[in-house]
């Protein structure tokens, strides 16, 4: 026990763990002399491809936090403090209900190209409140069935009923989003999304719970779509073109399709927050998203593709991209889809509720 | 008391001192949030807003919801087929280690050992999905030897949220009955055997009641962590079934109820609470 | 001959067990390790490599990287505050008769028995409520919490007799009380307090779900992943994971050359 081997021990050590220490320290100390940016977005927006031309060009840091469900988006404007949020990226049809809320500042209309967008897609009643421009969409897709036509017969896909026959038991995935998830299957039991009420819900468990028994797995974007990919399961239902783009480069056998009893069309938005100390900065993103540069980069954003609200993107995206997103065929899908529906606070409760159970089952 | 004197009260107050930087911490940063959200699984939310009036609501909203009482029956099958599964497994693995491999390698047997769960956790369990996928090794390896004629998923079910679990406690458990086994005298066995007592005997009535106190550490520490998990459930689950972490997630994730999530908090830790106190025996703290 | 081929036959089963369970635990990092060599964008079989493009675009990721010294940074110093505050706690219960000692001891060992998402979401409550900012600071905050206990175990469970009277010799020879604790107390504790701030850090380190929920922008490197698996599943997480695999075994044998082989010689 001489101290001399102990001192070596000790010293070795604690020099050791110092240098460690300083090392990381060192590491972790970003230089934040840029002005940052916070915006809470779907996983489409982390795609440094679309970030990085925005941050070099105005010299600033873009922080993303990204969720899925605006359900998850709300709590984590609730668990921050004003001022924290600057951009929003957000489902169309919630646009009313958070600006009632209070959250977000009005746009300059006259600064963004609403003008150049699908006229479909606009929906100026949700993103306009009192004349007022809240939002603007930038991007949309549907929610409908991608499948791998190498092992399904792409027929019976345009049949929603399908999905609830034996012939495909423990095949299919499903996609883990209540309310295009319940607005498909309104479609399937002949209403149309907007005819969802309290009395119904219990029908609607049924076919959950059927779907359920014929179901392989019930995931979020990434572990449903690696299902695809890896073959354990065909058919996607609630999944689209946003599913699928991605993978086709190196699996040209998905596809994907709007069934006869018609399609649910998503639709994001993007917005600022009230409360945002860098209004202007926040809307020069914006502008960038909405330019048909960023548009053409957004549509075709690593987390999962869709269609740009800016028709110009046509111009910039190239001739497969726009095979692969169907761009010509897309008059007819607006006209045989759906929005989402939007319940009120109880029935969305109620909803969330049936989704636990049929999970569960 | 008042016979202290100044030396020895110097010496509390130097005690104390010495004490209060941990038992702050704890208090403001453990008991503190725990009784906040004690109160919050009293409260409840309507709407957007917080109800501040106490009420049992959220508990009896608890029983009278099917899928959250599964849940939590869910998750304690779950918990107990993993613990039985790890302890079966890990026991002749410590024993091994601590009486057939050379003492030589031994360190570098249980290095060996703990050396995988160096990577992330979250990535450890995104490569089981992908060993139990359908297109995933294990499927690849039954069809190349002919066991299967297409491949075959073993993922998305409770079966692979269980081998995910398993195979980290399996280590978990080995170490902490390999230290008892070291622990113990060899004289003991030594002594049974001089009795006149066979291997098996040996094990049962002398091997097993010593090495008690090591398996139940490991086995309460394995309940604890595996009833609170959340990411192996989640990757490898499937969704076929729900457990209470994943039920308690969906109460903060997609509707900001704290008051509902805090409440079925509060019925993990009271279930934690019961077996900690079956265990409480072979849990105490020794000095050496 | 035969005798120790019997014997050795016996010994089959025992090692066949060994190899079995040892290729259970490797399994899945064999396997992400081979597949971040993958070529193609999927990391499933079949394999086809060997290619290091997923490693660039891991070095390449300015935010894997920010997170890798954010985890590393709060490990090491959530474990310094841990193995500080357990181990001034441990000298004084074991040193001194107090009153209600082993409520003490029990209150202080209590976060062991409590589901790390419990104290995640106990910690969010509060500090939602107190309206204090999530950042890697409250992260710190909550590891502090989980290893403390931790660290008070393994230290006071080391506080024995023997070095009780080491101590009450220096004292006896005129030393005062923090030099006692400073030049006697640590160095005699010195594999001890190693041992909990390693364990500590390892715990940190890897640590997913209190980072999770009480962190905003600035996240470790599990929230980073996790966050990276959520945009699409390919080889990239295999290459971090590998590195961070690869960061562990080359510390272990850092240490184990520059600690332990030096106290053996």
């Amino acid at each position: 026990m001489t101290s001399r081997n102990r001192g070596i021990t000790r010293r070795r050590g604690l020099l050791l763990g110092a240098a460690v220490a300083a090392a990381s320290l060192s590491v972790s100390a970003t230089a934040s002399a840029t002005e940052e940016l916070n915006a809470l977005v779907w996983c489409d927006h982390t795609d440094p491809a679309l970030i990085a031309p925005f941050e070099e060009a105005n010299d600033v840091r873009v922080n993303l936090k990204e969720y899925e469900g605006t359900g998850s988006a709300l709590a984590i404007v609730e668990q921050s403090q004003p001022g924290d949020w600057d951009v929003f990226v957000i489902d169309g049809v919630d646009v009313p209900r958070v600006v009632e809320a209070g959250l977000l500042a009005e746009l300059p209309a006259d600064q963004l190209p609403l003008a150049d967008t699908f006229e479909q897609v606009k929906m100026t009643d949700v993103t306009h409140v009192d004349g007022k421009m809240y939002a603007i969409m930038e991007k949309f897709g549907y929610n409908v069935i991608s499948y791998d036509k190498s092992k399904v017969d792409p027929a019976d896909m345009r049949d929603l009923t399908m999905l609830w026959s034996d012939k495909y038991k423990g095949r299919i995935a499903v996609y883990d989003y209540y309310i295009p998830l319940m607005d498909l299957v309104a479609l399937k039991m002949g209403m149309k999304p907007s005819d969802i009420t309290a009395d119904k819900l219990p029908a609607m468990k049924e076919e959950l719970f059927k779907l359920k028994d014929n179901a392989a797995m019930v995931g979020e974007v990434v572990s449903s779509t690696t299902a695809l990919a890896t073959g354990e399961a065909d058919i996607l239902l609630g999944g689209g073109e946003w599913a699928v783009a991605v993978m086709q480069a190196e699996n040209p056998d998905l596809d994907w399709v709007l069934p006869d009893q018609g399609g649910i069309l998503w639709a994001q938005s993007l917005a600022v927050f009230k409360d945002s100390k860098k209004k202007d900065l926040a809307v020069k993103f914006v502008q960038y998203i909405m330019s048909p540069e960023g548009q053409a980069r957004l549509a075709t954003s690593s987390c999962f593709w869709g269609m740009p609200a800016n028709k110009k993107a046509g111009a910039v995206l190239t001739a497969e991209q726009k095979t692969a997103l169907r761009w010509d065929e897309q008059e007819g899908f607006l006209a045989k889809s759906y929005r989402y529906f939007i319940p009120d606070a109880d029935l969305d409760a109620a909803m969330l509720d049936v989704w636990s159970e049929f999970l569960q089952h | 008391m008042r016979t202290d004197t100044p030396r020895q009260w110097s010496e509390r107050a130097r005690a104390w001192g010495l004490l209060l930087p941990a038992l702050l911490w704890t208090a403001a940063f453990f008991l503190a949030p725990l009784v906040i959200m004690g109160l919050y699984s009293l409260w409840r939310r309507s709407g957007a807003r917080l109800v501040t009036d106490f009420s049992l609501n959220n508990y009896q909203a608890f029983f009278a919801k099917g899928f959250l009482v599964e849940s939590l029956v869910n998750s304690i099958e779950v918990t107990l087929i993993v613990t039985l599964v790890s302890v079966l497994l890990a026991y002749p693995l410590a024993t091994i280690l601590a009486e057939r491999v050379p003492p030589r390698w031994q360190r570098l047997a249980l290095v060996l050992a703990i050396l995988p769960f160096w990577t992330s956790y979250v990535v450890r369990s995104y490569s089981w999905l992908l060993v139990l996928s359908e297109g995933g090794i294990l499927s690849n390896f039954l069809l190349d030897l002919g066991l299967t004629a297409e491949p075959v998923s073993f993922a998305n079910n409770r079966g692979a949220t269980v081998v995910g679990f398993v195979h980290f406690f399996v280590m978990l458990l080995t170490l902490t009955i390999y230290a008892n086994l070291k622990q113990l005298s060899p004289s003991y066995r030594k002594a049974a055997a001089d009795l006149g007592a066979g291997p098996l005997r040996t094990f049962w009535h002398v091997t097993l009641p010593l090495t008690l106190p090591g398996i139940m550490v490991g086995a309460f520490l394995t309940f604890v962590l595996c009833i609170g998990d959340y990411i192996t459930p989640q990757i490898l689950g499937g969704n076929k079934e729900l457990l209470l972490p994943q039920a308690i997630m969906l109460q903060i994730a997609r509707r900001s109820d704290f008051p509902m999530a805090s409440a079925l908090a509060m019925i993990l830790m009271a279930v934690v609470s019961l077996v900690y106190l079956a265990c409480a025996r072979w849990l105490k703290i020794d000095r050496v | 001959m035969a005798r120790s081929f019997i014997t050795a036959l016996r010994a089959l089963p025992v090692w066949l067990y060994v190899v079995l369970l040892y290729g259970f635990i490797f399994l899945p990092v064999g396997v992400l390790v081979l597949f971040s060599f993958q070529e193609s964008r999927l990391p499933i079989p079949p394999f086809n490599g060997p290619s290091l493009r997923w490693y660039e675009a891991v070095f390449a990721d300015a935010r894997l990287m920010a997170a890798l010294g954010n985890s590393i940074a709060v490990a090491l110093t959530s474990s310094l505050a841990a193995v500080v505050l357990g181990f001034l706690a441990a000298y004084s219960l074991a040193r001194h008769r107090l009153p209600g000692a082993a409520l003490l001891q029990g209150f202080l060992t209590a976060p062991l028995t409590v589901s790390y998402l419990i104290i995640a979401m106990g910690l969010l409550i509060t500090f939602n409520q107190l309206g204090v900012p999530k950042s890697l600071l409250t992260v710190g905050i909550g590891h502090v919490v989980i290893n403390l206990p931790l660290c008070f175990a393994i230290l006071y469970s080391q506080m024995g007799a023997h070095q009780a009277n080491i101590e009450r010799a220096a004292r006896d020879l005129g030393a005062r009380e923090w030099q006692v604790l400073g030049l006697v107390t640590v160095p005699m504790l010195w594999p001890a307090l190693f041992a909990s701030f390693f364990l500590s850090v390892t715990f940190s380190w890897d640590e997913f779900i209190i980072a999770f929920m009480v962190s905003r922008f600035d996240v470790t490197l599990p929230v980073e992943i996790w966050s990276m698996l959520r945009t699409g599943l390919n080889p990239k997480t295999n290459a971090i994971g590998s590195f961070v695999f690869l960061i562990s075994i080359a510390t272990v044998l850092v240490l184990d050359l520059v600690v332990f082989r030096s106290r053996k010689a």
